[in-house]
């Protein structure tokens, strides 16, 4: 009887191993997944080139603040995909960056609980770079009320856009933030209505970045991207709801 | 199969002995005892116990000073007042609604709490939310605790009790709603969480750093003897408010400087902190906080409307 307890015990931990892919920084059950489901079971590297910075703890699950720092990086990126493993609403950005953009973003998003976080950079190499962090939390924060329906004429608010161009050396930061309350379904029967998609354009009109985004993103989005030199820039939103946004960024 | 029934055995025994509070009362001034806790964050092992809880023994009763963060924690503290004095428990004051001052309250529910309006509204708000984020960190020591609100409302001025002025002054520089008493028979000055001595200071409730700054001044300006802060020594001197003000003037400059350099929050929360800190505990650990609390406002200070 104990022999035989000792083996489940045995079998059910060499299984949680079997899960959880050699040489992973955060080893996760779901890498398997999500390496099926995003990166379609692409090749892929975990690299220390790829930085992803988050607090030790969530001190407010519904604001975690996330920063991915790939600077490091020689090559073109292809794509950038950014997601939380154990995020009932894992994705969170996918980034197509023209080669003005640095290989730097930062951004705001909701945690449910504890979860990896991932950033992949797909290169000009075919090859998936991934980057990882860990984030605590006692979570709560994708079905928490929202903070922003709680204000009274939100809806006037809808779309304003904050933000400034800061100078880094040679380079620049954009800092930019929305007011949406990016509602993802799964608080009190609101129905999802939050941004969807984005472009950053220069004055003529042409592509820089294109991005992607998810509800598992905060309420009143703040995005920060980094971009070459000190040009003046657009950005164009849209939410699923079809309302249009654009700024203009001096 | 023995030993792991042992080491469970063992393994909950040392789970309900956290909520062994040892709660000793120092004699701090005439008819005046401190109750003081850790300078650490909450954990399994000190059962929230990181608190300073004081009394003060009148002639018509004990008047006390926060209650805890626990109920087990009250009652101890309740016992611990049994120990050095015969009268009865006449009254409670809350200096905030902060968890780890008042859910000792169950305790004392048959005596009058009182707490300033702002504190009983956001103990309302806030307080079952907090004391369940207590549990998850404290664990077992939390058993039977409830949020028990206060059962009487005081504003700014004199209370009298069995020989006793209290001064008490309404303040918001800690939470919105801070009550910062002065005894002038004694000149102790039981200034709460708007004082936080060799300890960073926490932040979740602040209106802003200027409002705390403004608060230290007033309680400077007191005719105090003695400071109790709402964690950290005791001090005679005025290092407290000098420490206080610096820790406040740098947060407030570091994270203003950090939005005008456009720095996001990881880059801001991994900043350096003064070497001059380096004696007050959880600096790191706050300023996590303190990011996440007050950051946004110092960003949308350095931002324009962008929309067309």
């Amino acid at each position: 009887m104990k022999q035989r307890m000792v083996c489940a015990l045995v079998l059910s931990l060499v299984s949680c191993w079997a899960n959880a892919v050699e040489g992973d920084p955060q080893p996760s059950v779901m890498w398997e997944y999500f390496h099926e489901r995003l990166l379609n079971n692409a090749e892929f590297v975990f690299d220390e080139k790829v930085q992803v910075s988050v607090p030790p703890f969530a001190e407010d699950a519904r604001q975690v603040p996330v920063e991915v720092d790939a600077r490091a990086l020689t090559g073109r990126v292809e794509k950038i995909m950014l997601w939380a493993e154990l995020n009932p609403i894992p994705q969170v950005l996918n980034v197509y960056p023209s080669a003005e953009l640095e290989k730097f973003l930062a951004v705001r998003i909701r945690v449910e609980q504890a979860t990896p976080i991932r950033a992949a950079f797909l290169m000009d190499d075919g090859i998936w770079h991934v980057g990882s962090a860990r984030i605590e939390a006692a979570g709560g924060g994708c079905t928490a009320p929202s903070v922003v329906r709680a204000q009274e004429g939100w809806e006037d608010h809808l779309g304003e856009i904050l933000g400034a161009r800061f100078n880094t050396g040679d380079n620049s930061r954009l800092r930019l933030s929305v007011s949406h309350p990016m509602d993802n379904g799964l608080v009190d029967s609101i129905p999802e209505f939050y941004l969807d998609q984005a472009e950053l354009r220069d004055l003529s009109g042409a592509v820089l970045a294109r991005l992607e985004i998810f509800s598992a993103i905060s309420e009143n989005p703040t995005i920060t991207l980094g971009i070459k030199g000190q040009p003046e820039t657009q950005l164009w939103l849209r939410d699923n709801n079809g309302n249009e946004f654009t700024a203009h960024i001096p | 199969m023995r030993y792991l029934f042992i080491f469970c055995c063992s393994f909950f025994l040392s789970l309900s002995a956290v909520a062994d509070y040892q709660l000793t009362p120092k004699k701090i001034a005439e008819n005046t005892w401190l109750v003081e806790g850790s300078t650490d964050n909450f954990s399994l092992h000190n059962g929230g116990n990181i608190v300073n809880a004081a009394f003060i023994v009148t002639d018509h009763g004990v008047v006390v000073v926060d209650t805890g963060p626990s109920f087990a924690y009250g009652k101890v503290l309740r016992a611990a007042i049994a120990s050095v004095t015969d009268k009865p428990v006449i009254q409670v004051l809350l200096t905030h609604h902060h968890p780890d001052h008042v859910l000792g309250n169950q305790a004392f529910d048959d005596v009058p709490i009182a707490a300033l309006a702002g504190t009983k509204k956001l103990l309302q708000e806030q307080g079952n939310y907090m004391a369940e984020n207590m549990y998850r960190v404290v664990g077992d020591a939390m058993r039977g605790t409830e949020v028990l609100l206060p059962t009487q409302l005081v504003e700014e001025g004199l209370m009298e009790i069995g020989g006793h002025p209290l001064r008490l002054l309404s303040l918001t520089g800690h939470t919105g709603a801070d009550l910062a008493i002065l005894d002038e028979r004694t000149g102790v000055l039981f200034a709460g969480d708007l004082v936080f001595y060799q300890r960073a200071l926490a932040t979740p409730n602040t209106p802003g750093l200027a409002a705390w700054l403004a608060d230290i001044d007033t309680l400077e300006k007191l005719p105090w003897k003695l400071i109790v802060p709402g964690h950290g020594p005791l001090a005679t001197d005025h290092q407290p408010f000098v420490q206080m003000r610096d820790y406040l003037n740098w947060l407030d400059s570091a994270l203003r400087e950090a939005a005008q350099a456009g720095q996001d929050m990881n880059q801001v929360l991994r900043m350096p902190i003064p070497e001059r800190f380096a004696g007050v505990s959880l600096t790191r650990y706050e300023l996590i906080r303190t990011v996440s609390h007050l950051y946004p406002r110092y960003e949308q200070q350095q931002w324009q409307r962008l929309d067309q």
